[in-house]
């Protein structure tokens, strides 16, 4: 089969040669560097962006941008915000409340100069799902969000040996009361079928040994701490090492199966580019190798992603489920808009996605899985709720006062610029027109046209 | 114990005529697609009720006497004094005394040992095993049930053919491309705020109006757009069918102030609405109980017994027993010996329980083995698609052929 030489949205992966894919895309004649594709970096790496956003970006090359999303270019905004943050943090731990510390992640993911570290904090925690449901401990579950943060874009092996001594995970899958006489195997089981090798790379026999490596690991005054009374000293065998005692030596073993890299960058690739299709081994072995050679840092793999010709060419345009937390605040973000976010965070767990609160050690499923009946009719409600709550200000005035300082004069000006900066595809001329059909063109009012927008199945799309 | 009353009157005469093929020919189609599409008061209805996590069959259904049994289980075997005696060897859990009415009333079936070859214990595999009815990696992303009704129900204008009650995502036995299952997380919260009529008609790309051409080829269902407008399509359809029936018809019971009993509570309130829909899908969540398990586990065995009886009691007062049968089932037991957290590890075979109409037997498969386990394990003695194969052939009169793959042996259930 001879692969295509260009990539368009229509283009089959069976088509498109690997090599081809993944290597740097850069602007020509036929692909300009446009306000589309830097909408889609905004969204992918990020939260979304209003207009002037998308208009500045246009100066920056897509690496530079995708870089600044990562690393604060302003380092006195950047210190600022993180001041901001951490004290507020304080006098949320203070209080205990679970829904301030969804809040204020959604804070961070509103208002952080770089929002691809809260994006892709957000897929740890999508991958190392942890219930507070199950932890009940508003600290634990704030300083597991830290750990995620910390090594968000660093090496994979730094994250896995932190993850498994993160008090609030030890809690969540019962390695806190793993001892020698008895191993508890729900962890064990987790880390390679979860979050390290997938299903089906391993045995019942590597979990069980494998559970036997964590016992005697225990959360003492809220810290982890080893206890060697309850640990197993002897020699265990897992994934045809005999050589291994501590968990530490397993967690190393493991993450040097070759199944690792390819199970991580195949979720990497459906976070960030799209849900479906299902690409082969061979369509994602430039990611594998690049993952490989840099010694596994995630930094590497996602800015590979966010430069490729894949990525840029258009071709992942509407092929991800927005999940309701990316549905709100990209149109959040769309109209420099803020909300009440404690509410707003309740919302979300209603939709399917509480922050703090995955269904179950999977995390989320994503995809299609956003999408049911009750989650269509509640987050078309949620936009309506959203749009008429009275603590939701847009570039901190109300509606009409923002579209009049956008230049947004009637309802046709403002379905533009959400088609523009929210929609994955732009609106054709139909939806457009069924759009504005339903507003009436003498008494519109600026809520009534958000509202219909939030009917839109287009706008599930990104 | 081997009579039983008059049921069954339809889907028995059509059991009948499928003996020994199971072959989905179109004579047995059309006949299915009576059997989901015909009138309320004929048509069967199977109320799914899923124990997530992997629920401990062994502490469910417990042979107390077994010294084996007190063994591998030191801090966690339930006593002899506190069960409720089945038989001379088996007991149930005391959290499932709320179920007595059901078994006196003989509406009330235990299958024991059932599982699968190869037991996955991975919570997820196993899951989907059961969803699809495949242990292959690669199966097809489709569901047992939304099969049956892909093969049944066609896309004709009635009620969903089925309805997922929760906030968690679409169960997989209920996915099926080509026919749309409308997943409720409550009542009261489905409904539009934003004027229904608004998102008529806003549909495109792909399902718009024949009288508004387009120059782009409309999305197959396969594609995401598709998938979204469609599901769209259903949510509008579904929201305004239950304002409709609820508004007509607002029968109500009293149900336990629990997440299942109120999920059965509206299950109860569909059905008794007289919603032409087949199949409802519930689960309760928090089986996997690797530590702890005592407390946990009796709260939760608790939570469904009292939310099953309340259920079953709403059909009765309704006076539609005799069509609805529920079916509990977890993705798969826990390992006979405990560990050291006071709790289970992930195992194999458990039991499945059906109840609603009369069954001539309390309980069927064989025991537990504790003598002759499988890698520390129950091994299975029925596997769960025969379970399956029994309600689609003798309960809604299906043909399975098409469904179920391979030779599983229907149970003698109902006879």
């Amino acid at each position: 089969m001879s692969a295509d030489k260009t990539i368009s949205r229509g283009t089959k992966w069976q088509r498109i040669d690997p090599a081809l894919a993944w290597e740097t895309w850069s602007a020509s004649a036929e692909e300009p560097w446009d306000s589309s594709r830097v909408a889609l970096v905004l969204r992918r790496a990020g939260f979304g962006g209003p207009r002037k956003q998308i208009d500045a970006s246009l100066n920056l090359a897509p690496e530079e941008l995708v870089s600044r999303l990562l690393l604060p270019t302003n380092s006195n905004i950047y210190q600022e915000f993180e001041d901001e943050s951490q004290t507020l943090s304080k006098s949320i731990l203070a209080s205990g409340s679970m829904p301030k510390l969804v809040a204020w992640w959604l804070h961070r993911m509103l208002k952080s100069p770089t929002p691809l570290v809260e994006k892709i904090t957000l897929f740890w925690h999508g991958h190392f799902a942890t219930g507070a449901d199950k932890v009940q401990d508003v600290e634990l579950m704030w300083l597991q969000n830290q750990t995620l943060r910390n090594h968000a874009l660093g090496h994979f092996r730094d994250m896995v040996q932190s993850i498994s001594k993160d008090p609030a995970m030890l809690i969540y899958l019962d390695s806190a009361s793993n001892r020698k006489a008895h191993p508890n195997e729900n962890y064990a089981r987790e880390l390679m079928e979860l979050f390290c090798l997938g299903e089906g790379n391993y045995t019942e026999k590597d979990v069980q040994e494998l559970a036997r490596c964590f016992t005697g690991w225990e959360i003492r005054r809220k810290q982890f701490r080893f206890n060697s009374y309850q640990h197993d000293p002897d020699r265990k065998t897992i994934l045809g090492n005999t050589d291994i005692e501590t968990g530490e030596q397993a967690i190393d073993h493991i993450v040097t199966q070759d199944s690792m890299p390819r199970f991580i960058v195949k979720k990497l690739f459906h976070f960030f580019v799209c849900d479906e299709p299902e690409p082969d081994n061979d369509f994602l072995q430039p990611l594998v190798d690049e993952f490989v050679s840099s010694n596994h840092s995630v930094k590497h793999v996602i800015m590979r992603i966010l430069t490729s010709r894949l990525f840029l060419s258009g071709w992942c345009i509407g092929k991800k489920v927005r999940s309701p937390l990316e549905l709100a605040m990209e149109l959040l973000h769309s109209m420099e808009a803020t909300t009440n976010l404690e509410q707003l965070g309740e919302r979300l767990r209603m939709l399917g996605q509480g922050l703090f609160f995955p269904p179950n050690v999977k995390g989320w499923e994503g995809g299609r899985a956003w999408i049911n009946s009750s989650t269509l009719i509640g987050r078309a409600n949620l936009i309506y709720d959203m749009a008429r709550n009275e603590n939701t200000k847009f570039g901190a005035s109300s509606l009409p006062q923002w579209c009049e300082r956008n230049n947004l004069r009637t309802p046709a000006s403002l379905v533009d610029y959400l088609g523009a900066t929210l929609f994955g595809q732009p609106l054709d001329e139909l939806q457009r027109s069924q759009i504005l059909s339903k507003v009436n063109s003498d008494s519109y009012s600026w809520h009534r046209v958000l509202e219909i927008v939030g009917t839109i199945p287009a706008l599930h799309l990104s | 114990m081997s009579e039983r009353r008059g049921f069954l009157k339809f889907s028995g005469a059509v059991s009948g005529l499928s003996i020994g093929g199971g072959f989905p020919g179109p004579w047995m189609r059309s006949v299915a697609a009576k059997v989901l599409t015909g009138k309320s008061t004929d048509r069967k209805i199977l109320v799914v009720i899923q124990l997530s996590g992997g629920n401990d069959g062994l502490n469910t259904i417990i042979p107390h006497r077994d010294e084996d049994y007190r063994k591998a289980r030191p801090k966690l075997a339930i006593p002899t004094s506190d069960v409720i005696p089945l038989n001379e060897s088996l007991g149930a859990h005391p959290a499932l005394r709320p179920l007595d009415r059901l078994w006196d009333a003989q509406r009330f079936t235990i299958i024991q040992g059932v599982g699968y070859e190869k037991p996955n214990r991975s919570h997820f595999e196993s899951m989907d095993i059961w969803h699809t009815c495949s242990s292959n990696r690669n199966r097809s992303r489709a569901g047992w049930l939304g099969r049956m009704f892909a093969e049944s129900h066609g896309s004709s204008g009635a009620d969903a053919p089925g309805i997922h009650l929760g906030s968690e995502p679409l169960p997989l036995a209920l996915v099926e491309k080509s026919v749309p299952v409308p997943s409720i997380g409550s009542i009261d919260q489905f409904r539009w705020k934003s004027v229904r009529s608004a998102s008529r008609g806003l549909m495109a790309p792909g399902s718009q109006s024949k009288e508004e051409p387009r120059d782009k080829a409309s999305p197959a269902p396969e594609d995401l757009l598709g998938f979204v407008s469609s599901s769209t399509q259903a949510a509008i359809d579904a929201s305004e069918r239950i304002e409709s029936a609820l508004g007509q018809n607002h029968p109500d019971f009293p149900f336990p102030d629990t997440p299942l009993g109120q999920k059965l509570r509206a299950v109860a309130r569909l059905i008794l609405a007289g919603l032409q829909t087949s199949v409802y899908y519930v689960t309760l969540d928090g089986f996997d109980t690797h530590a702890n398990q005592l407390t946990v586990h009796a709260g939760l065995l608790r939570q469904w017994s009292e939310a099953l009886s309340a259920f079953h009691e709403a059909i009765i007062q309704g006076g539609q027993s005799d069509r609805v049968l529920a079916l509990t089932f977890s993705e798969f037991g826990r390992r006979v010996a405990e560990n050291a957290s006071q709790g289970t590890d992930h195992g194999a075979a458990a039991p499945v329980y059906l109840s609603g109409p009369n069954f001539p037997k309390l309980l069927s498969g064989e025991a537990p083995n504790l003598t002759n386990l499988d890698d520390g394990d129950i091994r299975y003695c029925v596997d769960f698609r025969s379970v399956y194969r029994t309600l689609m052939e003798e309960w809604f009169g299906v043909a399975s052929g098409g469904i179920i793959q391979g030779d599983f042996p229907k149970l003698a259930l109902f006879s």
